[in-house]
């Protein structure tokens, strides 16, 4: 009797595992280089454009007080760098052809700035800081010198508010 | 009498084992290596904000399942110009995307810029502004962040 | 009809049964039997292929024979609770026909090989199985067992 020939039995079976690993934590990091420029700066504000005198008799008011100004002084400069704050008239008070002399023109103030009298050939400190900042709600109250010798009329000058921060 | 017929096999089987190693990844991408804030007057402009608009920030992370992936950030001391300097906390942002957070620069701890959990690719932005005064002296301040992306 | 030749009649009518029958011989191997992707960045590394495994399969039987070799995966690739669908591994196989590509499924046996006639001497056939790379995948170590059947209906 012929025996059929059959098939090979199953290969083994035997089923092998990877094993398994360690999940350690992964990080990644990156770099941003930052830079911000701070410039040279000066900022003034004056509460107003102008001062006015009144008129008055000598003998009751010998020095006439205008309304205090506000000044606020803004600076950004180096950290020793020198800031100031000065005045100059333009010339003497002047009515047509008659003159005040400037030098009648003085001011006292509140604290941060210093008190002076006003000048047509040299500015005035009026304030002076050391480095950068605020400098608000300084007070400054211009008087003039009241005369029985002024020649009557209205007088004007200009005063320029010099404001540096190197 | 018949004997019986064998019948031949059908089928022959065999195994094998697939196996992946999928291991924790960590890849950080940020649109910018360098952030610049221009002077400007404190008045006007209290808050600088950077040139070039807020920075791209894409985190792809893989994870264990459920883990706490974590973006932050960390300046390496203060702005400096010399030996003028500024406190890096003059520097904040403010960020848009899932799971992005604002806050405050800082030189001594790590700041919270995002968190999310599990693998995954999240993008965002962050909106860095720096915070102008009179008082700075004046220079060209640097420091250097750091980001750190971290998948566990 | 005598007792003599009736079995004499039984004997020719056995003899003929043995005389038709035809061997069905199947063949099957599969090695290494280990198939393994490594962990790779995705945006580096789209696909992971895993190194090819040799299937060698033998049909010996006659002219008319159909023959059929799919494989069959038990589930997803499984990491604990984590899973990655099984569909996003794909195979290429040489030798092709018989051999031919294709996509792990967990519900139905895909085809690998097939034909009809003996395939004597056997064949072989490098089969490289790629694993679609992802962000999304927890990280961990997955699993999953494939059987392969060689069979003839």
């Amino acid at each position: 009797m012929t025996k059929a020939v059959w098939s090979a039995a199953a290969a083994a079976a035997t089923v092998l595992f990877v094993a398994s690993p360690v999940l350690a934590q992964s990080v990644d990091t990156k770099t941003l280089n930052v830079s911000a420029t701070v410039s040279a700066r000066a900022k003034l504000t004056l509460s107003a454009a102008s001062v006015s005198f009144a008129d008055a008799d000598p003998d009751l008011t010998p020095s006439i007080a205008a309304t205090p100004l506000t000044v606020d002084v803004k600076t950004r400069t180096g950290n020793a760098g020198n800031v100031t704050l000065t005045v100059l008239a333009d010339g003497d008070l002047m009515s047509g052809s008659d003159p005040i002399a400037i030098s009648n023109l003085t001011w006292t103030t509140g604290a941060g700035l210093s008190a002076g009298t006003m000048s047509k050939t040299a500015a005035v400190t009026l304030g002076s800081w050391t480095g950068s900042g605020n400098h608000n709600n300084m007070s400054q109250t211009y008087a003039l010198a009241n005369s029985w010798t002024y020649a009557v009329g209205s007088y004007a000058a200009v005063v320029t508010y010099t404001l540096t921060a190197p | 009498m018949i004997a019986a017929t064998p019948v031949a096999a059908q089928t022959q089987t065999t195994t094998a084992t697939i196996s992946a190693n999928v291991g924790t990844l960590a890849t950080l991408t940020l649109s910018s290596a360098n952030v610049s804030f221009p002077d400007a007057d404190p008045d006007a402009v209290p808050q600088v904000a950077a040139l070039g608009g807020p920075l791209s920030i894409t985190a792809k992370a893989r994870a264990t399942r459920l883990s706490q992936v974590l973006l932050t950030v960390q300046a390496n001391g203060p702005l400096r110009s010399g030996l003028d300097t500024i406190a890096v906390s003059a520097i904040t942002w403010t960020s848009t995307g899932a799971g992005f957070v604002a806050g405050t620069l800082s030189s001594t701890t790590d700041v919270l810029v995002g968190s999310w959990t599990g693998s995954g690719t999240r993008s965002g932005t962050q909106d860095l502004m720096f915070q102008n005064l009179w008082t700075y002296a004046s220079g060209t301040y640097t420091a250097t962040l750091t980001y750190t992306l971290s998948a566990p | 009809m005598t007792r003599a030749a009736l079995l004499c009649l039984a004997v020719l009518v056995v003899r003929s049964s043995t005389a038709s029958a035809q061997p069905l011989d199947l063949q099957l191997s599969v090695s290494p039997r280990t198939i393994t992707f490594a962990s790779a960045n995705p945006d580096t590394s789209p696909t992971v292929t895993a190194a090819p495994i040799s299937v060698t399969v033998r049909v010996k039987g006659p002219k008319t024979l159909q023959w059929h070799l799919s494989v069959l995966a038990d589930g997803d690739l499984v990491a604990g609770p984590s899973t990655i669908p099984i569909s996003n591994v794909t195979w290429a196989a040489t030798q092709a026909p018989p051999f031919q590509n294709g996509t792990l499924s967990r519900t139905t046996a895909q085809t690998l090989a097939g034909g009809s006639g003996a395939l004597n001497p056997g064949t072989t056939s490098t089969v490289t199985f790629s694993l679609v790379n992802s962000w999304l995948y927890d990280a961990g170590t997955y699993t999953q067992t494939l059987t392969f059947t060689l069979s003839s209906p």
